[in-house]
């Protein structure tokens, strides 16, 4: 991606970028917890409002999806939005590199995912029971059948989370790049600046419109997109946990009310 | 109709064969033989085709929530959160796509 976004500009040496940036990104988050968290008030103040404030929100959307049983997961998964919003956020600040725009950042968050659904499902139902929900509601000579779709099925999850993430945030990036490529010094502003008169009249007026269609509709579009994404991958996650822990009362006598 | 689409496709895709049946063949091995051009158009036609139908199974689920809002104000935040997720499931669609193109332009793993 060298070839058309300029290198940030905090270059650890021997360290891909991805990582250096993931670590700001812990140390940001580290840092806000730690300051929010130092003196705890009954009544809370600044900085352990405004996370209380987020949180709550984090386990509204538990209650909502999985049911109060799905309380113990919420670190993890506050955790991956918190950190997903930050490295997308991050990757929209000039000079920095975003986490999120790296395959291996979002491939290590779906297989956090994955392997912490198959666990949780494992751990409430046991190793067998749960293997056999892989099979579905089917007659038996068709059970072998669905049990390969439903293991692809499982598969192709990280795969989407992975790719749904990661091309959101590049593909929005190779836009950006384009834009201001085609608006930069060898663009409309260098024509501008090249002292023809024409080009001073369309370079001037055209470099005016792409900054104000960057800052009035691309950059409010990419921090839309930035939330939207860190809200669908917590929201799949919670998902995926509350198949993995609801299919244990399908068999419980009476159906949970369907909220698939 | 379908004989001119036919044709004009026909057409895009003779254009950097012949491209490159001219250039010099020194050229063209420095730059890495004919599958470069193909794997740029490729990647351009892949992402427009992706995008229109991902657009048209977006408008449709799109639509089908917003007429349900209206129909049921009362359900519409639980319709929006399921409406969310399923257009997140169609965009990965286009999104594999959007992968597929970057790696043919940028990774280029056949030269």
């Amino acid at each position: 991606m060298d070839v058309i976004e300029h290198p940030p500009i905090l270059r650890l040496p021997g360290i891909p970028d991805h990582v250096t940036y993931t670590w700001l990104v812990m140390i940001v988050l580290a840092g806000l917890a730690f300051a929010a968290s130092r003196n705890v008030a009954l009544v809370p103040r600044g900085l352990q409002n405004f996370f209380e404030v987020v949180l709550e929100q984090f386990q509204q959307l538990i209650d909502d999806v999985i049911g109060p049983e799905g309380r113990p997961f919420l670190p993890l998964i506050a955790t991956l939005g918190l950190f997903i919003l930050t490295g997308n956020l991050l990757s929209l600040v000039p000079g920095m590199s975003g986490p999120t725009t790296n395959l291996n950042t979002t491939a290590a968050c779906a297989l956090v995912v994955f392997f912490s659904y198959h666990y949780i499902g494992v751990r409430k139902q046991g190793a067998l029971t749960y293997l056999k929900h892989f099979m579905g509601p089917v007659p038996l000579p068709l059970k072998p059948l669905m049990f390969v779709i439903e293991i692809i099925s499982h598969l192709a999850r990280p795969l989407s989370l992975t790719l749904r993430l990661f091309g959101n945030m590049v593909g929005g990036h190779i836009l950006l790049a384009i834009i201001f490529f085609l608006m930069g010094l060898q663009g409309l502003i260098g024509w501008a600046l090249s002292g023809s008169p024409v080009g001073a009249v369309v370079g001037g007026i055209g470099g005016a419109v792409m900054i104000v269609f960057t800052v009035g509709f691309l950059y409010p579009l990419k921090i839309l997109v930035s939330f939207l994404q860190a809200f669908i991958f917590v929201m799949l996650t919670m998902l995926y946990i509350s198949g993995a822990i609801e299919e244990a009362e399908h068999h419980g006598g009476e159906h949970a009310p369907a909220h698939h | 109709m379908r004989r001119s689409l036919m044709l004009a496709g026909l057409a895009v895709l003779a254009v950097p064969a012949a491209a490159l049946a001219q250039a010099p063949a020194a050229a063209a091995e420095s730059h890495g033989g004919w599958v470069g051009p193909f794997a740029v158009l490729v990647a351009g036609f892949a992402m427009a085709f992706a995008a229109g139908l991902c657009a048209l199974g977006q408008g449709r689920a799109v639509a089908s929530a917003v007429d349900a809002m209206a129909r049921q104000p009362g359900a519409a935040a639980r319709i929006q959160t399921a409406m969310i997720i399923g257009l997140a499931l169609i965009e990965s669609l286009a999104i594999y796509v959007l992968v597929v193109a970057m790696i043919l332009l940028f990774v280029q793993p056949i030269k």
